[in-house]
């Protein structure tokens, strides 16, 4: 058991190195500062909501460029190393090729943690900047937030184990909308007369990640609305997501894993 | 006997692919047999596109064979336990270009399970031994072909492993690191390791192999010592005189008679005559003389390797000969 997380932990560091090197993240952090400034001056125009706009634009920074930067290492990690061959020289080591699977995706998640830290800490500086206080709900928010990051580096990974970049890239992207939109889809299908609309939709969506709990500012939860502004969710319902997340992570890596195990690597 | 299973055992190897849009079938081996005993250099010959490489593959897990089976250690393929004990030079490898070359060692010790001590110590000595000391500090992104080959062969001895396998180790490299390579391969097998390495540069493995595969269109031709495999079959005659200073024009259109041009040599007055088997040599060596001609040489020509291989090779094309030439039990010597 610890030669295996020697093993995967190798791999993790080294795929944490081979991200950190793709000069793409560093200007999407940009664009994240950016988005940040640009809820200064969003909020500089609204009335005394300047708080309200710093928050909301800045969790939705952490978690669309998050996402969308999980979906992009997702998708491309995994593919070059079958595309340039380096693949090759990995695992006829002795590792196993779940082994690789998860150490890929150990080192995404590194890479990802490191920027939706760097995402959070420019947010709190401009929040601190403005004189906003920063409560305990955006801690919890932010950590919902990288939940979802992980989760969508997740869905990546596992289109990408199967499926060309472009493919992954678009499966993830539609899987990610999904996820996010699941109670407007759900409110959507049940206006319908049809059941059979009805029972497919719950159906369909019941085996989508449900990341719509990832980004409950302003969302109704059990009923009550809940806001980063206000009332917010409990420690119960953050861990309780939490779990939801590393169960959907797991899932889709132990398919991702399956699916590379019968892989030829030509 | 010893009851130790052979290092490598490849019993009816077959692979088929499909073309991705198509799904037309692509055979690329068609049942191949190889036997690799303990502590021998095994070279594994063939043109491209032989089967080679793909056979190399699914022993080291990279691929699945469609039918037959692959030992390696007694273990069938994939196995994780074989792997622990060999190295694995890939052909034309890729790494990771943003790693240094003492980074790459460590990410395989790394995979290796090698404590961190050791990995140092062996990184730095497999650095020097493949000639890459000077070029330690650099990425591999600006390495050269046979800079990323050297590379490639210090990861593989990284777990100072009992089997080598090496995918065209020489390809890419100037005479000099060729050498260097096949001191290596000589070293190890010194050293007691199994050295199985495929190649199309025939004199880098009729030099250092105990035994050879020559292998074409998916199917071994022939395997054994390779002066088993060459060395009975007497080609003919390479007879060289020194011609005479009267006229020496007149004398060597006389001698080389007709013969073909490419059996003729000659460079200044010295005539070279490669002659066929059932040539009379005798009458030949007697017309010389009596054209003032003094014998230099007589020298028996043997078939070669290569010789060999491009009549084994050629055999392939011949559907005639391709059924009578494909013994699967060549391979169980």
């Amino acid at each position: 058991m610890t030669a295996s997380l020697g093993r995967m932990w190798a791999l993790a560091l080294n795929t944490f190195r081979e991200a950190a090197r793709i000069r793409v993240l560093y200007g999407i952090l940009v664009l994240v500062v950016g988005a940040n400034l640009f809820a200064v001056l969003l909020g500089e125009m609204s009335q005394h909501a300047e708080a309200r706009v710093a928050r909301d634009v800045g969790l939705a920074g952490i978690s669309l460029f998050g996402s969308l930067t999980a979906i992009f290492l997702g998708v491309f990690l995994l593919y070059s190393e079958i595309q340039r061959r380096t693949i090759h020289a990995i695992v006829s080591k002795p590792i196993e090729r779940w082994e690789f699977v998860v150490g890929k995706y150990l080192g995404m998640a590194l890479i990802l943690s490191v920027l939706v830290a760097l995402f959070a800490v420019a947010m709190l500086a401009l929040l601190a900047f403005q004189g906003i206080a920063i409560s305990q709900a955006v801690a919890q928010a932010v950590l919902l937030a990288w939940m979802e990051v992980l989760t969508v580096a997740a869905i990546a990974v596992f289109f990408s184990s199967f499926s060309t970049p472009f493919l992954s890239g678009i499966f993830a992207l539609a899987l990610f909308a999904l996820g996010r939109l699941t109670p407007d889809i759900l409110a959507a299908s049940e206006s319908s007369k049809s059941t059979w609309v009805r029972a497919t939709t719950r159906i369909a969506l019941e085996i989508v990640p449900d990341l719509h709990l990832f980004g409950i500012s302003g969302r109704s939860v059990d009923g009550a609305p809940v806001s980063v502004h206000g009332d917010f969710v409990s420690w119960g319902y953050v861990l309780t997501s939490c779990g939801y997340a590393l169960a959907w992570i797991g899932g889709l890596l132990l398919i991702a894993s399956l699916i590379f195990r019968r892989r030829d690597f030509v | 006997m010893s009851d130790e299973p052979p290092v490598i055992e490849v019993t009816d190897l077959q692979k088929t692919y499909r073309t991705p849009f198509r799904r037309r079938k692509v055979v690329a081996l068609r049942g191949i047999n190889v036997l690799v005993r303990r502590g021998e250099i095994f070279g594994f010959l063939g043109p491209n596109g032989a089967g080679k490489t793909t056979t190399i593959r699914i022993l080291m897990g990279l691929i699945a064979a469609t039918a037959g089976t692959a030992k390696i250690f007694g273990e069938t393929v994939p196995s994780r336990a074989a792997r622990q004990r060999l190295g694995f030079l890939p052909e034309q490898p890729y790494f990771y270009d943003y790693l240094t070359v003492g980074e790459l060692c460590d990410l395989a010790g790394r995979l290796f399970g090698v404590d961190a001590a050791t990995r140092k110590r062996r990184a730095d000595e497999l650095i020097a031994r493949v000639g890459l000391d000077r070029a330690r500090t650099q990425n591999l992104k600006k390495f050269s072909k046979g800079m990323m080959q050297r590379a490639g062969l210090a990861q593989a001895l990284m777990n100072d492993p009992d089997l080598v396998v090496l995918d065209e180790p020489m390809s890419g490299l100037d005479p000099i690191g060729r050498k260097e390579v096949r001191d290596l391969i000589l070293e190890l097998r010194e050293r007691g390791k199994t050295v199985f390495f495929s190649s199309h540069i025939l004199t880098d493995v009729e030099a250092i192999s105990d035994r050879v595969a020559i292998v074409a269109r998916g199917q071994v031709r022939a395997v054994g010592a390779p002066h088993e495999l060459v060395g009975h079959t007497q080609l003919g005659v390479d007879v060289s005189l020194r011609l005479p200073e009267a006229d020496p024009d007149a004398a060597a259109k006389t001698l080389a008679g007709d013969l073909d041009a490419s059996a003729v040599r000659r460079a200044d007055r010295q005539l070279t005559l490669a002659l066929a088997g059932d040539a009379d040599v005798d009458a030949l060596l007697a017309r010389g003389r009596e054209l003032g001609a003094r014998v230099l040489a007589v020298t028996p020509r043997f078939e070669t390797l290569e010789d060999l291989f491009l009549r084994r090779i050629a055999e392939v094309d011949d559907p005639a000969t391709t059924t009578a030439s494909a013994p699967r039990a060549e391979a169980a010597s």
